[in-house]
């Protein structure tokens, strides 16, 4: 179990030194990914309450071998952003009840990989080389969490062609993960 | 498992992870990612790339008192396991006892869905499919429990009594953190229609959402603050509405109150 992994074990006895050491590590990225979804700071330091809460409430479920601890804590600020953005702006929720704070769900094949620092960069990296209109249609779908019709609609193009957009950048991503 | 089945749920793996499927086609994939290793790894890589995503932009430091109120807020809470210990003391809202009660049962019955998952192999999927989903509505609860909190705690809270049909209506009303609305003696609301709440600033009414479970004779909505209210006084008004409710009150006026 790495040093991450051990401070969620303490976090799941209970323990508030440990849940103030994962906040001085995490809590930057929390809060710029939600200020980035968010675009509101009172809002997005919400969104980190809300979280490093649902964290300490669910720190027992915490699986090391499923993905890394920031990985685990940032799904669940895209999740409680979307919320607040759907909530703001009266959007129906679409969609289908997704644990909030595992991904993929528990049932299915677990990805055994983590996301190295090495990686993160080269996602950033790809997202900025993509032609402008595969990733506007992208960051649609994760920062503001539309659906792909919901981007049809706000983009005014047929459904297929974000459907393909969004799919061939995340090939592209997916391609620049491998060194 | 046939070449067509796994190319349509190939494609559609980017959809799966940016949670834009129907639960129909998400049953339908997580049961062929069982069976097929190339979209498992498939599916891996695309969640490693929402991980890349998510670490975009780059982190910034936080103030410093967010620390303090995220710290303050998980020592009033009860951590996973303890629920129930840590009650808050010297409130008067015994709904939170009732939901906390509510969350000690899903937990229970994920324990025993859990154990079951453990006899038998044939049975994992259902007890995986019964977790999943009692962790879902656990999430829920836990979710509308911090959100009563955080109404109840904020410091711009206002407690409205609602005069009207029903005894013992009341409202908290927080314009940063949203509404709460609890009647213990509601009416049975007339044949096909349903407890409408509206929140009335200085424009017309707007829907805060519909007030729960009005057939047990206790009603309660917990929900944010919804758009296109401004600060300052307001009126909560409760009307009966067709079921789903309405963009705009038209029923008769149950219950009311005003800051």
């Amino acid at each position: 179990m790495d040093a991450e992994a051990r401070l969620v074990s303490r976090i799941a006895a209970g323990d508030m030194d440990a849940a103030s050491e994962l906040y001085d590590r995490h809590a930057g990225h929390v809060l710029a990914l939600a200020r980035r979804m968010l675009r509101d700071q009172g809002d997005a330091e919400d969104v980190v309450q809300d979280v490093f809460s649902q964290a300490w409430r669910t720190a027992s479920r915490f699986e090391a071998s499923r993905g890394t601890v920031i990985g685990w804590l940032l799904v669940m600020t895209r999740t409680r952003s979307i919320d607040r953005l759907r909530a703001k702006q009266a959007r129906p929720d679409t969609r289908t009840d997704i644990a909030p704070d595992s991904m993929p769900s528990s049932s299915v094949a677990a990805p055994d990989q983590m996301l190295s620092d090495e990686q993160a960069v080269r996602v950033r990296q790809a997202l900025a080389d993509l032609p402008d209109v595969q990733r506007k249609a992208l960051e649609l779908a994760y920062y503001e969490g539309l659906t792909q019709s919901e981007i049809a609609t706000r983009l005014t193009e047929p459904l297929g062609t974000i459907k393909t957009r969004v799919r061939t950048a995340l090939g592209t991503l997916r391609e620049r993960l491998r060194p | 498992m046939t070449m067509a089945r796994h190319d349509l749920i190939s494609v559609t793996l980017g959809e799966y992870v940016l949670d834009d499927v129907t639960p129909e086609e998400r049953r339908e994939i997580e049961q062929h990612l069982r069976d097929c290793a190339a979209c498992a790894t498939e599916l891996g890589e695309l969640c490693l790339v929402m991980e890349g995503l998510a670490r975009v932009p780059e982190p910034v430091i936080p103030p410093a008192a967010l620390k303090q109120r995220v710290l303050a807020s998980i020592a009033s809470a009860p951590a996973q396991g303890r629920i129930g210990k840590a009650a808050p003391r010297g409130w008067n809202v015994g709904w939170l006892a009732a939901a906390a009660a509510v969350i000690l049962v899903l937990g229970g019955s994920l324990y025993v869905a859990q154990g079951r998952a453990r006899q038998a192999s044939e049975e994992l999927r259902l007890a995986d499919s019964e977790i999943a989903e009692l962790t879902t509505r656990l999430d829920d609860f836990a979710g509308q429990t911090d959100l009563a909190l955080s109404i109840l705690t904020a410091s711009d809270m206002q407690r409205i009594e609602l005069a009207g049909s029903a005894a013992g209506a009341r409202a908290y009303w927080s314009a940063t953190r949203g509404l709460l609305v609890a009647a213990d003696q509601l009416p049975v609301p007339p044949p096909g229609r349903i407890f409408q709440v509206w929140l009335i600033g200085d424009g017309a009414p707007v829907s805060a959402g519909v007030l729960g479970t009005p057939r047990t004779g206790r009603g309660m909505l917990i929900a944010p603050p919804p758009g296109g209210i401004a600060r300052g006084p307001v009126t909560v008004a409760v009307t009966d509405e067709p079921a789903g409710g309405l963009p705009a009150p038209t029923g008769s006026k149950h219950f009311v109150g005003s800051i």
